[in-house]
């Protein structure tokens, strides 16, 4: 059994969008792939995205599993109840997250699954002036709680959080978290995008700082870390003048290998990028 | 008829009493080992007296070729050099790539045998007259390039010497076969000539041999030839191997301080991308290679070596040298003396711990002191002061020594390991547990896999263990045909594309089908020859440290690697392979491996 899942809600209307807010582009990926990608980078459980019933989704890595809402329209507890099920077998506790916020970090979801810790089944972020279920950790043992809710027509988190324990981290709880406070200092993670607006603005700022590193015969006179903008693997290579491939990999912050290309990156990362061919 | 590139026999000689004669080798033994490693491992099957001590009189030890030998494809002038490891107990070959390969093919045979053991110090000599000895007293005691040198001046041109140097003479156990600056290294094959009172070996070119298809081969070498200078070799053609060095260490598989870390701070002084800029002299190949890996240094003083990522992880940060004048000293020592690099600075690392902890008397001994570090090659080769304790590697050093020492003595099967940390590559930790030859890299490969991006590199499993085989069975069959395994990314369906080189080379009808099967023939005669030597299941296992120790990686990852996670994937191996529980096959098995 795995100490973490991840869940990401697709099954939204977007209806204040206008369109699929799942399919939305943003520096290079759509908000489902980095979304879900974020949760892989943390995550030694499952990643399971909830959709509604026959709804299109863009591509996703293979390893991401998708399951549907058994009833659509009943709101976010019905995807929280199905994605609870979905991995209640494979993880102790996930993080459940909507579709729509690209600037979820790494950080921020370590730092609110670890909230489960001391024993509460839900980890319960208050930031932005406001509560973030739909960017909090839960007990996968909440699955038949949140199901006999949704059979009730109790469809609002709150209604969840009155049946379990809820450790409730404000802002200061937050950036109590060194790496969170360095890496996502305003709390960005919980930003989500609604209308047209916020994707405008969301588009309008540019993709995170990371550091890439060419090693070896790719360094090619250009040793040395070097600060980009990338907010994907191959915005990475593109920026470091490399093409991931047969030939070429990428480790992300000195842990895993990679040639994926639509692999997320987020403020702080390091991409080293290597042979593919360790021979010595 | 003899197949294509081969000649269909083995010279074997016996250096007690000068007699040689001519060994068939079959058709379907050839078709079934190919050359190199394994057809080594089938002559060791053949002529190698069971429970024989490796440095005995009886023991043999062969030199083989391969049908590729003398073609035009690229990186084929490779031989090996095959016997049982004076250092392991179990079967050991190792590569080399020089002209002594093509010079000893076309003395008309296919492998040179040497069994027995020469009255005074004499070098075998070989060609189209057959085998004789001469006196080698004048170049007892010199360093394996010198005495090259030295035979070369008395023999004249056209001659080619595989030599040892003092460390093979005084018994060391993991003495090299050196020529032209290359070295069959791991394994104490230098010991074993060394207890046969042979100074070296030397071959004279007599005769010619053809190819089936001697147009394909030609195109096929052309071909290779082209891809050869692609992007799949880059890393070697540019930096050498000692580009993994800095890219090791920003992944946190570059092991330090025996193995109690996985990242050196003083890795950017040995780097290849600061040497190659500061110190490099020249670039240069192997005979018949297009890639050109070879990277000469200058060290101080002004002299030039070839250097190579694994000399340097083993004598810098394995013992915590970040000096570079040290590490090139103590490779140029090591060179001097015929000494493997790898086994000699893992056997000084184990050594520099146990001074701290003060198992050994041995004040000077430090981590960190190039000095020191120096000290200690010196004494290994002259099997003088602490030298003679660890003349005998690390496994043997560590059962004299006690005290706990056994558990970190970083071995397997008493071979030291190279530069690839198991705890954070754990396809190369199934790899380096079962491979016939100990803790090696060249046999399994599996870093491949730790590297593809594929597999959690942290989390070894059932995907690491079929990829470890899948590079097992690689290796068998590039190290046996021979093809230099740098090559190995250039082709993009190996077994098939081998196969068709191997059929213009021979003549036979081959596929890729046949060589999976053919690698798989090899890699269980090894395992055979090893479990008729006293192979016991322990043996496919890995040091007490790694297992022990978890480590914890830049990422904040804590890499850990139970002894649970390792029996789960050595099973699985078993499984894999055709093995029982306990990694033995069955009769059936057996009696397709054409060894009677």
């Amino acid at each position: 059994m795995a100490a973490s899942a991840g869940i990401v809600l697709a099954g939204g209307r977007s209806s204040r969008m206008g369109t699929p807010k799942a399919a939305l582009e943003w520096h290079g990926s759509t908000l489902l792939r980095r979304v879900a990608g974020v949760l892989a980078r943390v995550v030694d459980g499952p990643v399971v995205v909830v959709r509604a019933p026959g709804q299109a989704l863009p591509a996703l890595p293979a390893q991401v599993d998708v399951v549907e809402d058994a009833r659509e329209g009943l709101g976010p507890l019905q995807g929280l109840a199905t994605g609870l099920a979905a991995t209640a077998d494979r993880a102790v506790a996930a993080f459940v997250c909507s579709t729509d916020l690209p600037f979820l970090h790494p950080a921020f979801v370590r730092r609110v699954l670890r909230a489960l810790g001391e024993g509460a089944d839900v980890g319960l972020p208050i930031a932005l002036g406001h509560p973030q279920p739909l960017a909090a950790a839960y007990r996968t043992a909440l699955a038949p709680v949140a199901e006999r809710l949704v059979a009730a027509q109790r469809l609002r988190p709150a209604f969840l959080f009155e049946e379990c324990m809820v450790a409730r981290l404000d802002e200061a709880a937050l950036r109590a978290d060194p790496a969170l406070a360095a890496l996502d200092p305003d709390l960005d993670s919980v930003i989500n995008i609604n209308e047209p607006a916020d994707y405008a603005a969301a588009r309008s700022r540019i993709a995170p700082e990371v550091t890439v590193q060419r090693f070896g015969a790719l360094a090619d006179g250009h040793r040395g870390p070097r600060l980009v903008r990338a907010a994907t693997m191959a915005g990475a290579a593109a920026a470091a003048g490399v093409a991931l491939g047969t030939h070429v990999v990428a480790a992300l912050n000195g842990d895993q290998i990679t040639r994926d290309g639509e692999m997320p990156l987020a403020t702080g990362d390091t991409v080293s990028f290597l042979a593919a061919d360790a021979g010595g | 008829m003899v197949a294509g590139g081969y000649f269909g026999r083995a010279l074997v000689v016996h250096v007690g009493d000068g007699q040689a004669s001519a060994l068939p080798l079959p058709d379907d033994v050839l078709r079934g080992y190919v050359g190199g490693v394994g057809l080594g491992a089938w002559l060791m099957h053949r002529l190698g007296p069971p429970g024989v001590d490796p440095l005995a009189p009886d023991a043999p030890l062969a030199f083989v070729f391969s049908p590729m030998v003398g073609t035009p494809l690229t990186t084929s002038a490779k031989f090996a050099v095959v016997a049982k490891s004076p250092l392991t107990g179990m079967l050991n070959d190792a590569l080399a790539s020089s002209q002594f390969a093509i010079s000893g093919k076309l003395t008309g045979h296919d492998a040179i045998v040497v069994t027995g053991t020469c009255a005074r110090p004499s070098v075998l000599l070989v060609d189209g007259s057959g085998a004789r000895l001469i006196d080698a007293g004048d170049l007892w005691g010199l360093p394996a390039a010198e005495a090259e040198k030295r035979l070369r001046e008395r023999l004249g041109r056209g001659w080619r010497a595989a030599t040892i140097g003092p460390a093979g003479e005084r018994g060391v156990r993991y003495a090299t076969i050196s020529h032209d600056g290359r070295h069959a290294g791991r394994g104490g094959l230098g010991t074993v000539l060394g207890a046969k009172r042979l100074k070296g070996v030397a071959v004279r070119a007599a005769t010619k041999v053809a190819s089936a298809h001697p147009q394909a081969v030609l195109e096929a070498a052309r071909d290779l030839r082209a891809r050869s200078f692609g992007p799949a070799t880059a890393k070697y053609r540019e930096l050498g191997t000692l580009a993994n060095l800095l890219a090791f260490n920003a992944i946190s598989t570059l092991p330090t301080r025996n193995f109690q870390a996985a990242t050196f701070a003083g890795a950017p002084r040995l780097a290849a991308e600061d040497l190659a800029e500061m110190r490099g002299v020249a670039r240069s190949g192997c005979a018949s290679c297009t890639i050109g890996c070879e990277h000469i240094y200058a060290a101080r003083g002004g002299k030039q070596m070839r250097v190579e990522y694994e000399n340097v992880f083993a004598l810098g940060p394995m013992c915590g040298v970040s000096d570079p004048d040290a590490v090139l000293a103590a490779s140029g020592r090591c060179d001097e003396l015929g000494l493997d690099t790898i086994s000699a600075g893992g056997t000084i690392a184990w050594a520099m711990e146990c001074a701290e902890r003060g198992l050994i008397d041995a004040p000077w001994l430090r981590f960190g002191d190039g000095d020191a570090l120096l000290r200690a090659v010196q004494e290994i080769g002259a099997r003088q002061g602490l030298g003679e304790l660890l003349a005998e590697g690390s496994r043997r050093a560590a059962e004299q020594v006690g005290g706990g020492s056994e558990a970190f003595a970083l071995q397997v099967k008493g071979l030291e390991l190279p530069g690839y940390e198991p705890r954070t590559m754990q396809a190369m930790a199934i790899g380096l547990a079962v491979n016939a030859r100990g803790a090696d890299h060249n046999r399994s490969g599996a870093y491949e896999a730790d590297l593809s991006g594929e597999h959690d590199r942290l989390e070894g499993g059932a995907g690491q263990v079929t990829a470890a085989i899948e590079t097992e069975d690689r290796a068998a069959v590039m190290d046996s045909l021979i093809l230099c395994k740098f090559l190995r990314g250039v082709f993009s369906e190996p077994f098939d594309e081998w196969a068709t080189l191997l059929s213009a080379v021979t003549g036979w009808d081959v596929d890729g089908a046949e060589l999976r099967q053919t690698a798989r023939r090899i890699v269980l005669a090894k395992r055979v020859f090893n479990i008729r030597e006293g192979w016991t299941p322990e043996d496919d296992w890995l040091p007490e440290r790694l297992l022990s120790e978890p480590l914890r990686i830049g990422s904040g990852r804590v890499a850990t690697l139970t002894p649970g996670r390792l029996r789960g994937m050595i099973d699985g191996y078993y499984a894999e392979r055709g093995l029982d529980g306990e990694g033995r096959p069955d009769e059936a098995s057996v009696a397709g491996l054409l060894l009677s």
